[in-house]
């Protein structure tokens, strides 16, 4: 059948080793006026360029930078190295195929991902999801959500050189993702969200790690902070660094903890309610100042917000099925809908038009680490090399959403 | 900040310490074995039914389902002859090593391709440019292929697949997948009509106009959708009635000059059935 | 052929043993005919050749020191992180960072194209002498220096500060920018830090009139409180923040922080060579540390004499003979002693079992015996051990800073030096000058 070819070897002739006038890449020339811009060194400037493999890009990020010493003169964000083509993958897939292409987009918090999908697909088909359903959604999104923040702030002060918060935020995360995987199987890419509910009641491993997890969660996140909190190098290394403000984050399309930051209330959660949001008590947290520690402190309010919803839904848990009555195979009706969810990083959203096929005839899924990527180059310029990673890592943004 | 500066630091530094001494949550990973939860996904497994019988029907319709094509089912057939599978050809060595050399952005030549054909591949180029190299009529191809053969060679089938774009497996069990698709020459079932001059005074012509238009091929061709071919027979065989057909070396004594037509008819029905 | 059929260690034996043979006998037989002018030249050049011992050992301690810093720095780290960290080679994992410093050796020493070959060579060599180079005037005790220069502080500083021409050379030489920014960065670093780093023990220079350090040291006997930290504590905090600036260690760690500019000067050295730039740091920590302790926490001088002095007088001369015998027998004779009564317990217990705890826990023992005796008759020893315990509860400090603490940014880094630690190390200088003069 098959035919052994030879094995490749570096003596082989036919594998040329480039001359050394190919070492170089050749100075790209320039496709717009921004790039010429760009691309024009002034005395002192020289690029450095980041990435798609450096030890803090979020991701597989390149950032090209213009420095002049130490300073930030201009910088360049070159996405597409993740790209897999994502919508146009869900188009060939049936509804609840696509669910499962939508998951790995932000691997930190997928959850979201596919409650945002999950969404819109209801409301083409016009299904009423039941009461325990939507209240185990809410439970596992805010469990998520707690995951993908406290692994926030561990990056966060691995970006700003402290070693030690990292490891202990995967400590808190790692049990809330086993705690998940009890419950969905899969401690990444759960694809636990269905069409009209979810893929299985709550289990008793779930049930007793959650309640061991609750008791002790506050109290230990709290202590994990305390080691950077109040710490005068980081406190001064984030305080008014990348300050935003509430216009021009508005007019970004900014969303999430990076609008909040800036004192703008806005969360779907509240203003656009969806599930049993209406029904539970929560603060928006919001701060003022808007730089990178704003940031930091807007996502840990949200960590405590999301514990006492946790406590909220587990009191108020009706008993019932966990999804609705639908066929196997989904054809809705020709329509179109909108479906959005309030992320750990700002608002995903997921528009799907359907022609009455068993596949969405379009998916377009908007993706908050996106919008808030081409912030770092208006709040880097200026600053220092080290700054770049201190406010992108405020900006807190996942590749797998922003390259879908 | 009214606070003595340095405290924050100094609570840190106190709260690292006290981790020191804390119990350490490393699992010790190859001596224990971290908890899999009950409802894991992560492994795909065949399933037995309660009397130790393999449940899988070998459908293929997990294979074809799987989004991220993350399946792949293979095996050989039932009576172990031909290999088959559906699902990605990467993981396959025939597939592998090229576009890994390829994918390194290294101009190598084909080990595969260079190799020469054991067979005059010109038929397949006129098939594959019948259908403009579009691996999606890839049955309309390999049908004229085993017209031009009478079976599919490994090298048409290696061309094709170079040709076209489509994985070699994908062309594979595509042949795999129609009976009417042969990969050893010899075995065909011919139909052989003689065509002596005394013949086709008795109807022969006759004959080889209706089985052409039944079969819907032209005379002295394989019949595409299955492994017949029609002939010609190079001599007229000793003490047999005209017109003469011949299936298989064996003559047919039924046929007369009165029935052809119909008698032709009933046999391409009865192979197209 | 009975070579093919031997064994590699049978081989190694069979070349090793004849040589050795043959080796002896010659090297015998020339010091029989050449002793005496050998034993001439040596004394007639004591401190030629004490110097050239002094140094080969200087250099051989500096590698188990990087070994044992590595280790340390690897498992109390991973312990804060709370991880286990290295367990796997050795007890408790201490031989990881040795196989690690074997792996490094293995590694292909690559040199990239375009790079300015001889500087990028010589670069960790500089930055690896200038740190070995350091360790000698460090007094380890009262008579344990290897160079006891009567201008030692100055010589560490002047030889401290080479360190940065050879992570400047490296960064330069590399031809890649993230070596540039990170060997830039150490200079500018340094040189920022050199000057409160030597401003604030230009006070007990003025209190102690000397720059030997072993003087230094000296001028701390007595109690706790004649220690230069209690006596100089501005100085003390200034050197510290100082000295972990030019050790390179977090949170002024900006010369390679990976966050930012990957590994800095080291971005491009591979193998060894990178092996030495990592050697080099850790030594780096090691010799600020001792200097701390040499400075400011009394060196050698114990915090707390003992309330007794135990005299034990042994006088092993008198054996003669049997001392040999005895040395040999006693490990058996206790093993045995000890190793009996265990296999007498319980049927559990294998004869090997019983042996090699008898073996472990004769070896304790003795080792025990002999060090309260060394202890308590060598003063050397003792001295040693307290100078030692001060320099790695400091390498301790330094390592928990790195588990705990973020990095500074470049600018804050300077801004710091020159902002806060010149004018306070100024200040320091002042009182302590004017408190000299009123006094005197």
């Amino acid at each position: 059948m098959t035919t052994p070819l030879t094995k490749p070897s570096l003596d082989d002739p036919r594998i040329a080793i480039p001359a050394a006038s190919e070492w170089y890449e050749p100075a790209p020339t320039a496709q717009t006026e921004r790039q010429a811009e760009f691309l024009n060194l002034r005395d002192g400037e020289m690029f450095v360029n980041m990435g798609p493999q450096h030890p803090s890009t979020h991701g597989v990020l390149r950032i090209v930078v213009k420095v002049n010493g130490e300073q930030v003169v201009d910088l360049d964000p070159v996405l597409g190295y993740l790209h897999r083509g994502v919508e146009k993958l869900c188009e060939n897939a049936d509804y609840h195929q696509a669910i499962c292409y939508t998951d790995p987009l932000e691997y930190v918090a997928s959850l979201f991902c596919e409650a945002a999908p999950v969404a819109a697909f209801e409301k083409l088909m016009d299904v009423e999801v039941p009461r325990r359903a939507q209240y185990i959604r809410v439970l596992t999104m805010e469990l998520n959500r707690i995951a993908s923040h406290t692994l926030f702030q561990g990056w966060m002060a691995l970006d700003l050189g402290g070693i030690t918060p990292i490891l202990w935020s995967f400590i808190e995360r790692d049990e809330i993702v086993d705690m998940l995987a009890a419950l969905t199987g899969q401690k990444l890419l759960y694809n636990y969200y269905r069409i009209g509910g979810v893929n299985g009641d709550l289990n008793h491993e779930f049930m007793s790690r959650l309640g061991n997890w609750m008791s002790r969660a506050a109290a230990q996140i709290d202590s994990n902070l305390g080691l950077m909190n109040e710490n005068e190098i980081f406190v001064r290394r984030t305080r008014g660094l990348g300050t935003l403000d509430a216009a021009t984050a508005l007019r970004m399309g900014v969303t999430g903890p990076n609008l909040r930051a800036t004192g703008v209330p806005f969360d779907l959660r509240r203003d656009h309610p969806y599930l049993v949001y209406p029904e539970l008590e929560f603060n928006v947290p919001t701060r003022d100042e808007g730089d990178s520690l704003a940031r930091y402190m807007v996502r840990i309010d949200e960590i405590r917000e999301s514990i006492r919803i946790i406590d909220q839904v587990l009191h108020e848990m009706p008993d019932g099925p966990v999804m609705a009555k639908l066929p196997r195979l989904i054809r809705p009706r020709p329509g179109r809908a909108f479906g959005a969810v309030e992320g750990p990083r700002g608002a995903y959203g997921v528009y799907a038009i359907s022609d009455g096929t068993d596949q969405p005839f379009r998916m377009r899924i908007h993706d908050p680490s996106f919008v808030h990527l081409q912030l770092v180059g208006p709040l880097t310029r200026g600053n220092l090399i080290a700054d770049t990673m201190a406010v992108m890592a405020s900006l807190d943004p996942v590749m797998g959403g922003v390259d879908k | 900040m009214a606070r003595i500066p340095g405290s924050g630091i100094v609570r840190g530094m106190a709260l690292t310490l006290t981790r020191f001494f804390q119990p350490k949550k490393t699992v010790m990973y190859p001596e224990v074995k971290p908890d899999i939860p009950p409802r894991n996904r992560g492994r795909l497994e065949l399933v037995t039914d309660e009397r130790g019988t393999l449940k899988c029907e070998t459908c293929f319709q997990c294979a074809q389902a799987c989004p991220i094509e993350c399946i792949d089912m293979g095996g050989t057939d039932t009576k172990g002859r031909y290999a088959v599978h559906w699902g990605p050809a990467e993981q396959y060595a025939e597939r592998r090593e090229e576009s890994a050399m390829r994918r390194s952005g290294r101009t190598v030549s084909d080990a595969a391709a260079a190799q020469e054909s054991s067979v005059d591949l010109r038929p397949v180029e006129a098939a594959l440019e019948r259908v403009d190299y579009d691996p999606h009529h890839m049955l309309q191809i390999l049908e004229s292929v085993q017209g031009a053969y009478g079976y599919l060679p490994v090298d048409a089938l290696k061309r094709i697949s170079r040709a076209t774009g489509a994985w070699y497996a994908m062309v594979y069990g595509t042949a795999t997948f129609y009976k009417h698709l042969t990969f050893e020459p010899g075995r065909n079932r011919t139909i052989a009509v003689c065509r002596c001059a005394n013949c086709l005074v008795a109807g022969a012509g006759r004959v080889i106009n209706t089985l052409s238009f039944e079969f819907g091929t032209e005379f002295g061709q394989a019949i595409p959708w299955s492994n017949l071919r029609l002939e010609a027979l190079s001599t007229h065989l000793p003490d047999a009635p005209s017109p003469l057909v011949v299936i298989d070396g064996e003559p047919q004594r039924e046929l007369s000059s009165r029935n052809a037509e119909s008698w032709a008819a009933a046999l391409a029905g009865r192979y197209a059935a | 052929m009975v070579w093919s059929r031997m064994t590699p260690g049978g081989r190694a034996l069979a070349v090793l043993l004849p040589l050795l043979s043959v080796g002896g006998a010659v090297l015998t037989a020339l010091l029989v005919v050449a002793g005496p002018f050998i034993g001439a030249t040596i004394g007639a050049n004591l401190p030629i050749v004490r110097f050239l011992a002094a140094s080969v050992i200087t250099f051989l301690i500096t590698v188990p020191v990087a070994f044992l810093l590595i280790y340390m720095e690897m498992k109390i780290i991973a312990l804060m992180n709370l991880r286990i960290g290295p367990d796997r080679i050795g007890p408790g994992g201490a031989v990881m960072s040795v196989v690690h410093g074997l792996k490094v050796l293995k590694k292909e020493d690559f040199t990239p194209p375009s790079v300015d070959v001889p500087v990028f060579t010589l670069a960790p060599v500089v930055v690896y002498l200038a740190s070995f180079m350091t360790v000698m005037v460090i007094p380890f005790a009262p008579d344990l220096t290897s160079v006891g220069l009567e201008f030692g502080l100055l010589y560490f500083f002047a030889i401290g500060g080479l360190g940065v021409v050879g992570l400047m050379m490296a960064g330069w030489s590399s031809f890649n920018k993230y070596s540039l920014l990170g060997g830039i960065r150490a200079a500018a670093q340094s040189i920022s830090y050199e000057i409160p780093l030597t401003l604030s023990v230009v006070g007990i220079i003025i209190l102690t009139g000397t720059l030997s350090l072993p003087k230094i040291v000296e001028a701390q006997s007595g109690s706790l409180l004649d220690w230069f930290i209690f006596r100089q504590p501005l100085a003390a905090i200034i050197f510290f923040i100082a000295i972990t600036a030019e050790a390179n260690r977090t949170p002024f760690d900006n010369t390679e922080a990976d966050q930012e500019i990957v590994a800095g000067f080291a971005t491009e050295y591979s193998g060894m060579r990178f092996g030495f730039f990592f050697f080099a740091e850790y030594v780096n920590v090691f010799i600020v540390s001792a200097l701390f302790s040499a400075v400011f926490l009394g060196g050698s001088n114990a915090p707390i004499s003992l309330p007794f002095s135990p005299e034990i007088v042994v006088d092993l001369s008198g054996l003669g003979l049997l001392l040999p015998i005895a040395a040999g027998i006693a490990p058996l004779l206790g093993t045995l002693a000890i190793g009996l009564p265990i296999y007498a317990i319980s049927a559990r217990i294998k004869a090997w079992q019983a042996l090699l705890a008898g073996f472990l826990i004769f070896g304790a023992l003795s080792t025990a015996a002999i060090g309260f005796w060394a202890w308590a008759m060598l003063p050397p020893v003792a001295d040693l051990v307290w100078f030692l315990l001060k320099t790695f509860t400091l390498i301790f400090i330094f390592v928990w800073m790195r588990a705990t603490l973020p990095r500074a940014r470049i600018d804050q880094l300077m801004g710091f030096a020159w902002k806060w630690l010149l004018p306070a190390s100024l200040l320091n200088l002042f009182v302590t000058a004017a408190a000299v003069l009123l006094t005197a």
